[in-house]
């Protein structure tokens, strides 16, 4: 199982659309993943080190380094393939190249 | 959703909280919209601070010339559940556009021409509101799209919302 973490500002809206369009197109491309959404302010070291891919709207500042692999999710939100699938894609990349599984 | 030719009607959107601001800054549009939605009691007190920090570490501005290039661009302003009573959108039509950051690339700015405010406390319902609102974003007519973000009465952006969200 794939463990991704999406984040947003406030935890209502954004990242709960980029977490339920993660897992239904990833499942459609053959792979098991499981996304969370949390709201930045309360992501911390030990949370993000139990998942494999960060997908933020946009890259925030957490106060450390991000240790696991990011793919910036924002283009998602349009709900126009033209935006979302290169994220997609990069997400497929970034877990073909991690050996992610 | 709504479907009115199939009798449902949203609840998203309320008759009495689509407001027309002439108010020229983010801050003052939302100063101007937060003190009548804690008078209508659809958010709490702290709501307008909490709203106006949200905005200035992630901002709400997207930009829809990526939909489609007649488009005026939008706001999607909206803060954490524990500060709002309820689960609906505020259409806010800006007479003048205001600036924004952008959501997907915040050190760009934009003119943002209309906001849609979510007000959500219930993150967990099975519906996406921002979802929901990109949807009827990018499958409405654009050209009639265009014409209702001209929209300058309350009745008729209200109208267009349950024929079309």
């Amino acid at each position: 199982m794939i463990k991704i973490l999406a984040a947003c500002g406030a935890g209502v809206n954004s990242s709960h659309q980029i977490k339920d369009s993660i897992e239904t197109e990833m499942t459609n491309r053959g792979y098991s993943v499981q996304a969370d959404a949390v709201v930045v302010k309360d992501i911390t070291e030990e949370m993000m080190s139990k998942y494999d891919i960060f997908t933020p709207i946009s890259i925030p500042d957490l106060g450390f380094t991000i240790p696991i692999p990011v793919v910036e999710a924002g283009p998602i939100l349009y709900r126009i393939p033209v935006m979302a699938i290169p994220v997609f894609d990069a997400l497929e990349k970034t877990i073909k190249d991690n050996n992610l599984k | 959703m709504t479907d009115t030719h199939s009798g449902k009607v949203s609840t998203l959107f309320l008759l009495d909280s689509i407001f027309l601001s002439e108010q020229t800054t983010k801050e003052a549009v939302f100063k101007d919209v937060a003190e009548q939605l804690v008078q209508k009691g659809l958010v709490k007190e702290n709501f307008l601070d909490n709203l106006i920090k949200r905005e200035e570490s992630f901002p709400t501005g997207m930009d829809l010339s990526v939909v489609n290039e007649f488009l005026p661009n939008i706001g999607i302003p909206h803060t954490e559940g524990e500060f709002v009573n309820t689960r609906c959108v505020i259409p806010v039509k800006l007479m003048t556009p205001v600036t924004f950051n952008n959501m997907i690339n915040p050190s760009a700015t934009l003119e943002v021409s209309f906001l849609f405010m979510i007000l959500n406390n219930d993150p967990g319902a099975q519906t996406n509101i921002l979802s929901d609102i990109m949807g009827f974003i990018s499958t409405v007519n654009p050209e009639e799209l265009n014409n209702f973000f001209n929209y300058t009465d309350t009745e008729k952006i209200y109208q267009f919302l349950q024929e079309n969200f």
